[in-house]
């Protein structure tokens, strides 16, 4: 029975120009969102290029240079000798730790935009590294990014809406509806014949259109991880869409005009998709409030002076216990470079627990939003195209840690170098901790995203059973 | 073949069918006559099942209307004042799935028969409906109703609007169904023509049936008067 | 007779189901907006106004140290909070708060208050700037998408002209109507903006700020005629109501969420910005090998040896009068502040051409040209964080004169380490900004309120036009 409802939508809706005008435009659009995201990956994948290039001919250099000394070529003053371990774990010899973009990072730009990618690691304080960010006017980060998640989230549910708001109001109110119920068919029968030819259009558009962007970006689809991504992509496009057609199926089952549709759906979009994702945004913010960046500069500078003002006591509790750095000592006043370390790191200890603040309210602000990610779908597909991306928050923390477990290395080989006052060999130079980042786990991923998914195939089914049910109301006529 | 037993319907509190019994048998034209809001549309919606009696009974061909409607519109087809289509589709196309969906498969060439066959002019079933005049639209529905084999037609004034001789059409090809068996329900103002294909009538006001009249037993005048003297209070 | 009408239009809209929803809706969402904002920008401004002091104390009380450790040891510069800002937080969260004053370097604004939030930030915070530049738009197209279709579809357009009546003034009488009812949304928001500012802690600031309410209220009342014209343009114009909404509801996402996101990628794509790397290694190597890249330290080292032997008129550095290290580290400082000024300047004419990119699209979409506007009068714009930027560069600058020449004054007049205390410290004059005002922001803002006064005159005679040329039926 349903064979010939798919057919004669098929032909309708070919029939129409207005079908055509919106598969070209939402092409164009998905063309100029792949374009852009990938642009942007381009230029992370320059930068960290550079990065990795200029790694390399700093500790090339660094090797020439200690041998120039070794070999007496060069007398340089004891604050720039190059065979120092404070100043290679410093700065001369120091690694980038980066985070190279997924395959799929140009469909998401995500919070790739706002969160550092890469940063020089050294034996400093992370607060003095780690804020590497990227140079962008501020206004095109307040206006968000034209990428295919953005014509995903916003633009491909306008395109279903405008598919599907008069889906069946328009044949109510042309009078083919009554002519066609005369035949022996149900209005159930009959909608979700017009659902299925549009959501298997826009459906299919949602698959080539992902597909055809993974290619267009230039991804290597062979690389580990790839192929998976591209389907759960596919797979949130897809339940995001049917949650869109859920939505104009309960509005049409409700039996309104179709300009009443047309209202009502776009106040369905304006809630789901700009309102209740300004609203948890706001209830987390006031909820959960983010200290101020500005008390814990202050913080900073404080604990810096007390570190500073105690700096014997500190070294002295230091030595205690370190017995084995006591060693090579004179025990006459110890250097610039051990003052440093010990007081940095007293610094650190007492800013701990201000971070820790940081730390534990963006969590709590996240739980909120993960939690109330359920009253909006975009949310939901939002949270897993920038996962699936990379570009979320979830691989930006992965990545932090790394950096911190990176730097905790870092430290571990250079701090007992430079207490030992060692001096480095070119060989050494190879030694050094290398930066190597380790992809988040694939089942990490699979899971956030499956909550997601689920939580959008929940919303669809809601919605989608509400509409069987009104349309058993139906009124076709009086 | 069609049949309404102590019919009712209403609308919060206002009556629209009051206890309706009707039963028109196969090759019977059934002209349903009376003033705007007499009842004899929402009779139709009964029988079509788009509106829910408030109590009584409908059947066609025996089987009751609310527990099996689709069963029963197997059996019907439905030609409105205007009957709509999609303008966007050819004549053809439009006939193609309104009889699909009644279950039949027909090659072109058949459906071109059944076009032709309701007087649809040659070279018209290839063109969009969106250019068809009134009458044409009728005669593709005539079409669904020929190809569905439909035993029974619902027709809800169906020559208002028509010129003389687009109804005098419409007419002849409603007595060929007639003979060839079809039970017609039919809603008209228009009493000539009631008078000219219908089998009996039927005088409704305020949802009542005031009276039924064989044609064959009464004049042109007679039909008038009586309609007239039920309309005044 | 216009009057007349604009009382039916009123009257109509305000027994209208929809007018009553969408108005409570969009008023408890503006309300909640502008206190969130309020509220936050309080928050912001204590937090800052206690920093300010708190960080001249850490300078004042740093103790006996060496005037050039000072110099490193610096001080905040927090970013300030306008006195609109609670309507329009513009870029705010997205530059940094505060940047460290200190020697050799010119300090980026660190910590953007986005990076601490989730990535539900991104669909755009709840402020009154996204009320009044997205929703108000939309109930505008609510309330008056059926205007002339419904009235024309219904009838009721056909019995109107027969009685005589000029159709400019139905169109006229019509947008009157929608004003009036529109107004019962923003004037008792406005109103309550103006005492809220005030009754505000800080006295005066209504009368400060005069200039800047004005011209946010004016480029509000621009960007909704816009609108109102345009949706009564289409109106009269569309085959249908329903084609009517459609048209105009496209118009309105295109306007709100599409251009300023396409003026973005546009922008980086016409006017691309360096990457932070890229920037930093260019400048780096600058600093070393100078701008044109044809110098090395030592070379200038040397000169400024021969130049400042020269000017004593000694052979040897012993025999200068004054301490050669102040000179060098003032000289260093000299230097690397051409080198920031060239990038800096660079990439600033870099993003002031991107911005062009979206004032050229304000002829499409009047959203970009009232969002520019809007920042501006509220402070917030990127403009006026550089303003920020520079006045603090200049105070970090300031300060660095004023330590390297101590040193150099009196470096060489004691034995051993030289050191200085607070005598020194409080020579440094506080640091205070004047925000630019009105007048200011006005010029720097032309271009965008000319753009957006000629879409309102545009659509309001677009919709003159469209009435009075429309069909009845």
């Amino acid at each position: 029975m349903l064979a010939p409802i798919l057919r004669n939508e098929w032909r309708l809706l070919r029939a129409d120009r207005t079908l055509h005008l919106v598969a070209a435009l939402l092409a164009i659009l998905v063309a100029y969102g792949v374009y852009n995201g990938s642009a942007w990956v381009r230029f992370q994948s320059n930068a960290l290029d550079s990065a990795a290039g200029e790694e390399a001919g700093r500790l090339a250099a660094m090797k020439t240079a200690i041998a120039d000394v070794e070999a007496g070529r060069s007398n340089p003053p004891a604050f720039a000798d190059p065979r120092s371990p404070s100043a290679a774990g410093r700065s001369l010899g120091t690694r980038w730790a980066s985070m190279p973009p997924t395959p799929l990072a140009a469909l998401a730009i995500g919070q790739s935009d706002l969160y550092p990618y890469y940063f020089r690691v050294s034996t400093q304080s992370r607060l003095s590294f780690a804020q590497n960010d990227e140079i962008e006017h501020p206004v095109h980060l307040l206006s968000g990014r034209f990428d295919l998640a953005f014509v995903v989230l916003f633009l491909y549910p306008l395109v279903i809406l405008g598919l599907s708001y008069n889906m069946i109001s328009a044949e109510k109110e042309s009078g083919t509806l009554a002519v066609t119920l005369s035949q022996p068919i149900a209005l159930r029968t009959l909608a979700f014949g017009k659902i299925l030819t549009r959501f298997l259009l826009v459906a299919l558009l949602g698959v080539a259109l992902p597909a055809a962007g993974v290619l267009l970006s230039g991804a290597d689809l062979s690389a580990e991880g790839a192929g998976m991504r591209l389907l759960l992509w596919i797979a949130v496009v897809v339940a995001y869409g049917a949650f869109w057609f859920a939505v104009a199926a309960l509005v049409n089952a409700a039996g309104a005009s179709s300009p009443a549709n047309a209202i009502a759906l776009a106040g369905l979009w304006l809630l789901f998709v700009v309102l209740t994702p300004a609203i948890v945004n706001g209830g987390a913010k006031l909820l959960h409030p983010v200290p101020s960046r500005v008390e814990m500069i202050q913080a900073m500078r404080d604990a810096g002076r007390q570190a500073a003002a105690q700096r014997s006591e500190l070294l002295a509790a230091y030595l205690e216990d370190h017995p084995e750095f006591t060693v090579s000592r004179d025990g006459a006043m110890a250097d610039f470079a051990t003052i440093g370390i010990v007081t940095a790191q007293a610094t650190e200890r007492a800013m701990q627990p201000v971070l820790e603040r940081f730390e534990k309210q963006l969590d709590a602000q996240q739980a909120l939003v993960d939690r109330y990610r359920f009253l909006s779908p975009a949310i939901l597909a939002q949270a897993a195209l920038n996962d699936i991306a990379g570009t979320g928050v979830h691989r930006y923390r992965h990545f932090q840690q790394l950096a911190d477990a990176f730097h905790e290395r870092w430290r571990q080989y250079f701090i007992p170098r430079v207490m030992k006052r060692e001096v480095l060999a070119p060989p050494d130079v190879d030694q050094f901790p290398a930066w190597t980042f380790e992809e988040e786990s694939l089942a990490a991923v699979l899971s956030r995203t499956a909550a997601s998914l689920a939580g959008l195939i929940v919303l669809s089914v809601l919605c989608f059973a509400g509409a069987a049910v009104a349309l058993n109301r139906y009124r076709v006529a009086g | 073949m069609l049949e309404a037993i102590d019919l009712s319907k209403s609308y919060n509190g206002s009556t629209a069918l009051d206890s309706l019994n009707l039963k028109i048998e196969p090759g019977e034209i059934f002209c349903l006559l009376g003033a705007n809001g007499a009842g004899k549309t929402t009779t139709i919606n009964l029988f079509l099942n788009f509106i829910e009696p408030s109590s009584g009974t409908v059947r066609i061909n025996g089987l009751d209307v609310t527990r099996e409607p689709l069963a029963t519109k197997k059996f019907l087809a439905y030609i409105p004042e205007q009957v709509n289509l999609y303008r966007n589709l050819t004549g053809v196309e439009n006939l193609e799935y309104f009889t699909a969906l009644a279950g039949g498969k027909y090659s072109r060439t058949e459906l071109m028969g059944f076009l032709g066959e309701a007087g649809l002019p040659e070279g018209a079933a290839e063109r969009r409906v969106g250019e068809y005049s009134k009458g044409m639209r009728q005669k593709v529905g005539i079409a669904i109703a020929i190809a569905k084999r439909a035993q029974a037609l619902l027709l809800d004034e169906p020559t208002s609007g028509l010129d003389p001789k687009a109804a005098n059409e419409f007419s002849e090809l409603l007595l060929k169904m007639r003979d060839g068996g079809g039970a017609i329900l039919m809603a008209t103002h228009d009493l000539f023509r009631a008078k000219e294909t219908g089998t009996r009538v039927g005088i409704m006001k305020r949802g009542c049936l005031m009276a039924v009249l064989n044609t064959d037993e009464i004049g042109h005048a007679d039909l008038e008067r009586i309609y007239l003297d039920h309309m005044h209070d | 007779m216009i009057s007349i009408i604009a009382r039916k239009e009123f009257l109509e809209m305000t027994r209208d189901g929809r007018f009553r929803w969408a108005s409570v809706i969009v008023s408890v969402l503006l309300l909640a907006a502008l206190l969130l904002g309020w509220q936050h920008q309080n928050d912001v401004r204590r937090q800052h106004e206690q920093a300010r002091r708190h960080t001249r104390q850490d300078w004042l009380t740093q103790g006996r140290k060496n005037p050039h450790s000072a110099a490193h040891y610096g001080v905040y510069a927090f970013k300030p909070t306008m006195p609109l800002s609670w309507v329009d937080r513009g870029v705010d969260p997205w530059v940094g708060v505060a940047s460290w004053l200190e020697a050799h370097h010119q300090n980026d604004f660190q910590y953007r208050q986005a990076q601490d939030s989730t990535a539900v930030q991104r669909f755009g915070e709840l402020t009154g700037a996204t009320v009044l530049q997205l929703l108000l738009p939309l109930v505008i197209v609510l309330l008056t998408f059926g205007a002339f279709s419904d009235e024309r579809e219904r009838g009721t357009l056909r019995q109107l002209l027969s009685l005589g009546l000029r159709r400019p003034d139905l169109a006229l009488g019509k947008a009157l109507g929608v004003a009036g009812a529109l107004g019962f949304l923003i004037v008792p928001a406005t109103l309550a903006g103006v005492l809220a500012l005030a009754l505000s802690e800080q006295n005066g600031a209504l009368l400060a700020d005069g200039g800047r309410i004005l011209g946010m209220t004016s480029s509000y009342l621009l960007y909704f005629v816009a609108f109102l014209g345009v949706s009564l343009a289409v109106s009269a114009k569309a085959p249908s109501s329903r084609a009517a909404l459609l048209t105009l509801l496209a118009f309105w996402i295109v306007n709100g969420l599409v251009a300023p996101r396409a003026a973005a990628d546009l922008a980086r794509l016409v006017y691309p910005a360096p990457s932070a790397f890229e920037f930093a290694n260019k400048m780096d190597a600058a600093m070393k090998h100078g701008i044109h890249g044809d110098e090395t330290p030592e070379q200038r080292a040397a000169a400024l040896r021969e130049e400042v032997l020269r000017r004593y008129n000694v052979s040897r550095l012993e025999d200068l009068p004054v301490d050669f290290g102040g000179i060098r580290l003032q000289a260093g400082e000299e230097h690397a502040n051409t080198i920031f000024d060239h990038f800096y300047s660079d990439l600033w004419t870099t993003f002031r051409r991107q911005e062009t990119v979206h004032r050229t699209l304000a002829a499409f979409a009047p959203v970009l040209a009232v969002r520019s506007l809007s920042m501006g009068f509220a402070g917030t714009d990127f403009t006026q964080h550089t303003h920020f930027a520079k006045a603090a560069e200049e105070y970090r600058r300031e300060i660095q004169r004023l330590m390297n020449g101590d040193l150099a004054e009196h470096g060489k007049t004691v034995q051993g380490p030289y050191l200085q205390d607070e005598a020194l410290w409080s020579k440094v004059p506080e640091f205070t900004y004047e925000a630019p005002d009105a007048g200011w922001v006005l010029s720097h803002q032309a271009s965008s309120l000319v753009l957006l006064a000629a879409w309102a005159a545009a659509a309001a005679a677009a919709a003159w036009r469209a009435a009075a040329t429309q069909r009845v039926d």
